[in-house]
């Protein structure tokens, strides 16, 4: 079972931290689907946070389509992420951040972008199955 | 509330269970004893005025013996336990809880400050009171002796009537009420000042201060004394001495009253035919002499018609109708005087009971 | 969610001082409440104002729907752990609970003796004889296993090590993952409060300064670095809390709940820790007007 870390200095949210580290042991598969995710009481039990903030880490895991809950026996790994290489993910990357700039320069302001980017996103994910 | 008043309370409660043993069995060991050295100068068989001589002959008899440190020991501590009691078990009780910040367990428990200090009260008040009693009657039952000589007319030494001041504080019911009105004293001083010791000296001052004022100007007050007016020669003990150059003035006071055993004299001095108070000595009587006070042992020995001495001093007086005026209250009071005196300590530790409730209640700070 | 505390222009003041002034929150349930503030800001006050140890001079306070230490029912339901933790000095450990058992009918004794063995405290052990961070947890543990539903604590951890500190910390969200427990936590020390609190509130000086869910504050703050500018020229809408300057360049601490669309900006998060400092800054301008964030009324 995955043991989580906390980074007090990094400056960024605990909950985000946790996230960021289910991802990883995907990516390094040290976790895989069908996995379970330690318990809200495991995690508190060993970084002394708040328990709030392991749900709210497991609702964004959720909301992302790489968890499920399953009420009364745990958060479970229900699917890797992309299993895209690297050089795939270099190139998408350009590309986006290409589109970004040429978007600011055209006057758009982050949250012009990002009402673009959730409108595209929920239409492309909304046709065809995943 | 009831238990974990007792776990607080373990270590008095020992402390006091041990006190109150060591004193019953120092007594119990005694008791047998005195009460045989009574029957042994003839006072079983006779009671009543006519038995006044063997009484005082008795009652003197303890004066320079063990028996008069006994009688002092157990008196003292009588008179000293419900200022224990105040101080150690009643000043503590709110201040220490205060003072170490313990209160904040204390009452944020699920019992409302109310019922912690009614059950606090109420243990420590009826043991403080048990243990005050149990004090007194077990010196009232080993100093039967000496107080039955008192009752046959003895006042010599500590045999004295039951009115008397260290008496009627350490027997009867009196030391209950003593025993709440200290410990409940306590208590409310700690509520008020909020730190133990300081509140253990208040409490004692307080204390002290009442336990001095009462028989002194507030007990001889509790029901309106009867007066009389008596011959000076019916006066069993009465101590009469000359005063000024060449005796011209004089003071005469009685130690008992005719026809009035036990009772608790007030005040006691001469008065002239007209009824009023006098210190001049008659001319013919300034050389009579008084020649110290007259005891009943010596206005016995001294024969009859003798012309000088403090019974011719009398006659002298008596012959230019000078008489004594006596206030007192009666023997046959004495119940009622207990019972009024220990319902106002009752009612001030009622009160002072009120005001810890109050107090703890305010949360001011 | 009904509120855990609900304060309404909640004042005490002592002899010669005020001690909490115009306190109007409303502290929701289900949450761990961190409650911020310099020594002597009013955290203590504003907890016993709420276990009923004190009484306010003016205003009002409510816990869980009730007035503090109304009757056994309340005060079964809130706990309480005071500054420096205290216990019975000559009382032993086994004898605290045996206190909680007596004095509560909802005294969960399993759990008590549990917390106990698994805090390493021996049960033998007189109140008077345990370090710091034992009868942190002896308090702690006492007001656990009464099953409260709103625990309050003040500074509990001031005076411990870092391993007690943790310890006590752990104890603590264990028990809100396990029942759920509303918590509110003073503290002086920032740091120990981002793991643990999900709700913020900074108290300098008697009042309260700032008061919301940690993440609605984080959202709502951001720090603007630029060339030197006249904070007045900023929109409305966008409160600046700190400002520094040199001749070049200007950094602000700013409020506001739009998007900042000045591309002259540098704009950055704000940490937890910056926040609570920005706020706790004597120097920093305040907008009275609004001190709480978000709360539903």
């Amino acid at each position: 079972m995955i043991e989580f870390q906390l980074d007090e200095t990094s400056g960024v949210a605990t909950y985000l931290q946790l996230v960021q580290q289910v991802h990883q042991a995907l990516r390094m598969g040290m976790l895989e689907p069908g996995d379970q995710l330690p318990t809200a009481q495991q995690v508190v039990a060993q970084l002394a946070i708040n328990p709030n903030t392991v749900h709210k880490a497991y609702r964004e895991l959720e909301r992302a389509g790489l968890a499920r809950a399953r009420p009364g026996l745990g958060t479970f790994i229900t699917r890797s992420p992309s299993g895209t290489d690297p050089a795939t993910q270099a190139r998408f990357l350009a590309a986006m951040t290409d589109w970004l700039r040429s978007a600011r320069s055209a006057g758009l302001g982050p949250d012009d972008i990002e009402a673009i980017y959730r409108t595209a996103f929920r239409t492309c994910f909304a046709e065809g199955a995943a | 509330m009831i238990r974990l008043t007792w776990l607080q309370f373990r270590t008095q409660a020992v402390t006091a269970a041990a006190a109150l043993t060591a004193f019953a069995v120092l007594l119990a060991a005694t008791g047998p004893h005195l009460a045989s050295m009574y029957a042994a100068d003839g006072l079983d068989s006779c009671h009543g005025s006519t038995c006044t001589n063997l009484a005082d002959y008795f009652a003197g008899s303890l004066i320079r013996s063990p028996y008069n440190v006994l009688w002092l020991l157990s008196t003292g501590v009588i008179l000293l336990a419900p200022a224990v009691v105040g101080l150690f078990w009643g000043a503590p009780l709110i201040a220490r809880e205060l003072e170490t910040g313990t209160a904040a367990l204390a009452w944020n428990q699920s019992v409302t400050r109310t019922r912690w200090l009614a059950v606090k009260l109420t243990i420590g008040g009826l043991t403080a009171m048990a243990l005050t009693e149990a004090l007194s009657l077990i010196q009232t039952w080993w100093a039967v002796p000496i107080s039955q000589a008192a009752a046959d007319g003895a006042s010599i030494g500590f045999a004295q009537s039951r009115f008397s001041q260290l008496n009627f504080a350490t027997h009867g019911i009196t030391p209950l009420g003593y025993a709440a009105f200290a410990f409940a004293l306590g208590v409310a001083a700690g509520a008020l000042i909020r730190h133990t010791l300081p509140a253990m000296a208040l409490t004692l001052a307080i204390f002290a201060a009442l336990q001095v004022a009462m028989p002194l100007w507030i007990r001889p007050n509790l029901a309106p004394p009867d007066h009389t007016v008596n011959p000076v020669t019916s006066l069993g003990n009465a101590l009469a001495s000359q005063t000024g150059p060449g005796g011209d003035t004089f003071t005469l006071y009685a130690n008992s009253i005719p026809g009035q055993p036990g009772a608790w004299l007030l005040a006691s001095g001469p008065v002239n035919a007209a009824g009023q108070a006098t210190s001049t000595t008659p001319a013919a009587c300034a050389s009579v002499g008084s020649t110290g006070p007259g005891t009943g042992a010596n206005q016995s020995a001294s024969p009859q018609g003798s012309t000088t001495g403090p019974v011719a001093f009398l006659g002298c007086l008596a012959s230019h109708r000078i008489r004594e005026a006596i206030t007192y209250q009666p023997a046959t009071r004495y119940w009622r005087f207990q019972a009024t005196e220990t319902a106002i300590y009752l009612a001030l530790a009622l009160a002072l009971a009120g005001y810890c409730f109050r107090r703890l209640n305010r949360r001011r700070s | 969610m009904t509120a855990a505390i609900e304060a309404s222009g909640l004042g005490k003041a002592y002899r010669r001082s005020w001690a909490l002034r115009d306190c109007t929150l409303a502290i929701p349930g289900g949450h761990v409440v961190g409650l911020v503030g310099p020594n002597g800001a009013g955290k203590t006050t504003l907890l016993r104002l709420a276990t009923g140890m004190l009484a306010p001079t003016y205003g009002t306070i409510t816990v869980l729907g009730q007035r503090p230490a109304a009757g056994p029912a309340q005060l079964a339901q809130v706990g309480y752990v005071a500054q420096d933790t205290p216990a019975y000095a000559r009382m032993r450990v086994a004898d605290h609970l045996r206190l909680g058992a007596w004095l509560n009918p909802g005294w969960d004794d399993e759990l008590a003796q549990r917390r106990i063995a698994q805090v390493g405290l021996d049960p033998k052990q007189r109140g008077g004889a345990l370090s710091g961070g034992q009868r942190a947890q002896l308090a702690l543990t006492l007001a656990l296993a009464k099953r409260p539903e709103l625990l309050l604590l003040d500074e509990p951890v001031a005076g411990l090590d870092p391993l007690a500190r943790r310890e006590f910390l752990r104890s603590l969200m264990e028990a809100v993952a396990e029942h759920g427990t509303s918590i509110v936590l003073s503290s002086h020390l920032v740091t120990d409060l981002e793991r643990v609190c999900d709700y913020l509130i900074v108290l300098v000086a008697s009042r309260v300064r700032i008061a919301g869910e940690v993440s609605e504050l984080l959202a709502s703050h951001r720090r603007l670095s630029g060339p030197r500018r006249d904070p007045g020229t900023l929109p409305a809408g966008q409160d600046v809390i700190e400002e520094s300057h040199t001749n070049k360049q200007s950094t602000l601490l700013v409020r506001t709940d739009e998007p900042i669309h000045d591309p002259a900006w540098t704009v950055t998060p704000v940490s937890m820790e910056e926040l609570v400092l920005a706020y706790m800054n004597p120097a920093s301008d305040i907008p009275a007007h609004r001190p709480q964030l978000g709360v539903a009324s």
